[in-house]
């Protein structure tokens, strides 16, 4: 079990279907011992580019080095990896053991050996009592681990995952997840793993590269990837609910506006974009309408006590029980929401005072790349 | 609480129902026998009574003419023995009884026969029992019932074959006891009439034979038949068709002098005798009674959990009234013609005769000893080997064109071609590709100096020939089949599979054809039976020649049954056939069931 593991290099990959580019030009290096996450909505390339690596695909462009060589011109089964697919894909008329002895007896490896072999990976995995049985006889999340198990039994240098939790259920998943992860210690192998699912990819990965539309976006430890977002679509795709938006525009004083905010710099683009997490607003109730209740003096939500920046009036509470999401009127046209502790008491309707986090805010170019995050705005005009 | 009591009652009335009507078969089965025993006994007792009153006669003879089963009885002795007949011989002072035994051999009881019926209650109660466990859906029991109303069908038959027996051997021993009284009656110096009075049966004389005026009481078309057969006035003992009906006949010699079997066969006295089995034949109302008998049982077991429940009894009548048209067509032009075929494996039934005897398995049983037959069935079964080379062909071509869309459009086009084109038509094509002649395929073969083959005049290579049509034949039909369950097969497999290292050839050993089984076994079991009814090719091209070399099961049949007219031959041969065909398709769809079962 104990392999050196690779490391995997793309050099300008390109991959075509037809008219439709799926992977354009992507330059990504994955470090020995590696968990790579690969993230972005669904047809971004990110499982093309992982059959590429796998050799399922054949590429248009580039290079895939895996290790030390050049892996272009090897078949799948030669290029050290083994992979996880969403299905499984399991084959259905062999048992369990046989699933799991299928690469190594396709290898012409010896039976004693095969079944030692399995049995050993069977019990890392607690599919000892399974191996007679057939995959239609198992339920999901056993399918997943003999999944799993096929691609440990040839203790391949790389492992190539692609979506392999999108057919479990919410709390096997997570477990799944946690399991995936320990694997991932014990084995120290390099390991790719696709998903279209950002939590999952910010919790899982050591690194996360994030896709879109054939190309990546960013690569990045997860914190690198949430906290400081390369441009408005990984600022949009990581992050729920996702992060919010004001168009700003330079006004003739040379100063950026938008909503009720008015910013003094920087000067040399004509117009930004201000993204905010919603965890970053801070709201505080002031008046309700109606005659019922008034709120008792003010509620306030986070830590700070920063000094309302404008007031919006809540349209709609979401409670999910550990924390509240508020969806707001404001500031611009556009709709903000803010993640609020569950002991606020808001309810729609509510005219809330809303601060901003300055520090963790950050401010897009007109190509959407992040320039930094936003100052404090100088003049607030009053809403 | 009612419905779930007559649920687990029904189960019992089923199996109570089916030994009933087995009691009731065999009954009716052996009351035919039984009677035309009483009948014999009383007629012999008769004749004894007769042959006693002859002056001539002694008591010796007439105990000897029954073996010992009459006994001279006084009046006051009160009579015979249980089943005995007594005939007082009336002119004689004192006035004596001749009492008579029924005759011992033979069964009295159709015992084969009872065990098949037992057997049959035996399955009945079985699945009673199975349905005792869980109670049964308001469904008709349609398998039980026709599983069970055949059996009985059977029960039937072979109490018919008994009952024939049993007729046959009383109708033989009734004549011989004639015959024997009459020779006596003659020995103790009667003349002929008064010896063929003591008989009791129909006669006539050696020299009367064939002139109706001077017959008396032997029907006039017998003695006309026996007189046309010179071999049939001297022998002792013979049948005689006449009438359309079967007689049994003898003749003895009888005239002045010793009674010694003259040359002269006018001197001979004939007796004849219609036997019991032609005055009785209840093959038919046996079988409707066993089939009545079952298919009202389950009726009832069907309508009385109903009965318990008023809305589910009017929704079932209501389901089978609109049920009903579509079922009588069933009956009439699908089963009505089976059974019939079945009625007529039974008889010898050839189209020019009218008379259709009933011949009990006797034609299977001749089937087993034919050759002809057999070898039909085995060129039908060499002819089914082509099935194998086609789907393998068909397979490749499949995996072939399984890449491009544009080459399996044009394979399809292609190959598909046969399926939808008539058989009389490819024969044809074929018959004059092939044509030893002026046939193309000879004509290729020339021109690359190859010497011509005789690809359907020759016995050893017609049926290769055929096979290879029916190759050329199936194959598009079978590659659609294949593409179909190629295309079924999700591609994830084999992306896992080249993960694993598998090349080429292991992945089709290991995903491509477990991946097919199913669509293999469809394929396998429909070109099967197609295989086992092939008939046009057979017919356009070869007639089943030469030498018999292409005659195959269906074609046999069919001239069998339209050119030596032997329809109750070809109505066996096609039970077989069918009862090939039917294990094949109730194979497949067993196992369509399991595979339905496990997916």
């Amino acid at each position: 079990m104990t392999r050196e593991p690779r490391a995997v290099a793309l050099k300008g990959v390109q991959k075509r279907f037809g008219d439709v580019t799926a992977v354009a030009d992507v330059d990504l290096e994955i470090r020995p011992g590696e968990l790579m996450v690969l993230v972005g909505p669904s047809g971004c390339g990110k499982s093309t580019l992982l059959r590429l690596i796998a050799g399922l695909e054949e590429r248009d462009a580039g290079e895939v080095w895996i290790g030390d060589r050049c892996v272009d011109e090897v078949a799948p089964g030669g290029r050290d990896v083994a992979m996880v697919f969403q299905s499984y894909a399991l084959y259905p008329h062999m048992t369990v053991a046989e699933n799991l002895g299928f690469g190594l007896r396709v290898r012409g490896a010896g039976t004693p050996a095969i079944e030692g072999r399995v049995r050993e990976v069977a019990d890392v995995l607690g599919l000892r009592g399974l191996l007679s049985r057939r995959p239609g006889q198992l339920s999901g999340g056993q399918q997943q681990r003999v999944a799993l198990g096929r691609a440990m039994v040839r203790d391949p240098g790389v492992f190539l995952f692609d979506e392999p939790l999108s057919n479990l259920d919410a709390a096997l998943r997570l477990q799944t997840r946690d399991e995936i992860a320990a694997l991932h210690r014990r084995l120290g192998t390099t390991m790719i793993f696709v998903t279209h699912d950002q939590v999952e990819a910010l919790s899982l990965g050591q690194r996360v590269a994030v896709m879109d539309r054939g190309r990546v976006q960013q690569v990045g430890t997860p914190a690198e990837v949430y906290e400081r977002p390369a441009n408005l679509f990984v600022a949009g795709f990581v992050g729920s609910p996702p992060m919010n938006r004001l168009h700003l525009v330079r006004g003739r004083d040379g100063r950026l506006a938008g909503g009720p905010f008015v910013f003094p710099g920087p000067l040399d683009h004509r117009e930004a974009t201000l993204g905010v997490r919603p965890e970053d607003l801070t709201l505080a109730v002031v008046t309700r309408p109606g005659p019922g209740p008034q709120p008792d003096s003010v509620g306030m939500s986070g830590g700070a006590h920063s000094s309302a920046e404008f007031t919006a009036t809540a349209l709609r509470v979401e409670s999910l029980g550990s924390e509240q999401r508020v969806h707001l009127d404001g500031p611009g046209e556009a709709a903000w929401v803010a993640r609020a502790p569950s002991a606020l008491r808001v309810a729609a309707g509510d005219r809330v005072e809303v601060a901003v986090v300055w520090e963790r805010t950050h401010l897009f170019g007109p190509d959407g790349s992040r320039i930094g995050a936003a100052s404090r705005p100088g003049g607030a005009s009053p809403p | 609480m009612r419905g779930a009591g007559a649920a687990r009652v029904i189960p019992l009335v089923a199996a109570g129902a089916a030994a009933a009507s087995g009691v009731l078969i065999l009954v009716v089965a052996a009351d035919a026998p039984s009677r035309a025993r009483e009948h014999a006994t009383r007629e012999e007792a008769r004749a004894a009574a007769s042959l006693y009153e002859l002056p001539g006669a002694t008591e010796a003879d007439v105990l000897s003419l029954l073996d010992g089963r009459a006994r001279i009885v006084a009046p006051e002795a009160g009579g015979a023995g249980p089943g005995a007949h007594a005939y007082r011989a009336g002119a004689l002072e004192p006035a004596a009884w001749i009492a008579v035994e029924p005759r011992d051999e033979g069964s009295r009881w159709p015992w084969a026969p009872s065990v098949l019926a037992l057997l049959g209650a035996l399955c009945m109660a079985a699945w009673a029992a199975g349905r005792r466990r869980s109670p049964p859906p308001p469904r008709f029991p349609a398998a039980p019932a026709f599983l069970c109303a055949a059996m009985f069908a059977l029960v039937a038959v072979t109490a018919q074959q008994w009952a024939r027996g049993e007729l046959e051997a009383i109708s033989t021993s009734r004549l011989a006891g004639g015959l024997r009284a009459a020779e006596i009656a003659g020995a103790a110096g009667a003349d002929p009439e008064a010896a063929a009075r003591v008989a009791g049966l129909p006669w006539a004389s050696g020299a009367a034979l064939g002139e109706p005026d001077r017959i008396w009481t032997m029907p006039r078309e017998v003695g006309a038949a026996i007189a046309a057969a010179p071999r049939l006035r001297t022998a002792p003992r013979y049948t005689v068709a006449a009438g359309g009906a079967t007689y049994h006949g003898g003749s003895i010699a009888l005239g002045p002098g010793p009674p010694v079997r003259a040359e002269d066969p006018a001197n001979n006295l004939h007796l004849v005798f219609l036997g019991y089995e032609e005055t009785t034949s209840p093959a038919v109302a046996l079988i409707a009674s066993s089939l009545g008998c079952v298919l009202l049982v389950s009726l009832v077991l069907f309508l009385l959990p109903l009965a318990a429940r008023p809305r589910a009894l009017s929704r079932t009548l209501a389901a089978w009234g609109f049920l009903t048209p579509a079922a009588a067509l069933l009956l009439l032009f699908t089963f009505g013609p089976l059974l019939f075929s079945l009625w007529i494996s039974l008889h010898d039934w050839r189209l020019v005769d009218p008379a259709h005897p009933f011949l009990g398995l006797a034609n299977y049983r001749a089937l087993l000893g034919d050759g002809a037959w057999w070898s039909a069935v085995r060129n039908t079964g060499v002819f089914t080997l082509h099935v194998p080379l086609a789907m393998a062909v068909a397979l490749s071509l499949a995996l072939l064109t399984r890449e491009s869309r544009r080459a399996v459009r044009w394979a399809r086009l292609a190959l598909f071609l046969p399926s939808i084109t008539s058989v009389v038509a490819i024969a044809v094509v074929w018959k004059w590709l092939l044509n030893d002649g002026y046939g193309l395929a000879n004509r290729a073969l020339g021109a690359i100096g190859l010497g011509p083959v005789a690809w359907l005049s020759s016995p050893d290579i017609a049926l290769v020939s055929l096979m290879v049509i029916g190759v050329w034949m199936v194959v598009g039909y079978q590659m659609v089949v294949f593409q179909a369950g190629l295309a079924a097969i999700p591609r994830v497999w084999y992306d896992a599979a080249r993960v694993d290292g598998a090349g080429p050839w292991q992945r089709f050993r290991h995903i491509t054809l477990p991946g097919l089984r199913h669509t293999l076994f469809f394929v396998l079991v429909t070109s099967v039976i197609g295989s086992f009814q092939v008939f046009g090719l057979v017919y356009v091209m070869t007639e089943g020649g030469p030498l018999g070399a292409t005659d195959v099961a269906v074609y046999h049949i069919y001239r069998e049954a339209w050119e030596f007219l032997r329809f109750g031959n070809a109505a066996a041969m096609s039970w077989i056939l069918f009862g090939v065909v039917f294990a094949a398709t109730w194979l497949h769809f067993r196992f369509l069931e399991r595979r339905g079962a496990h997916a």
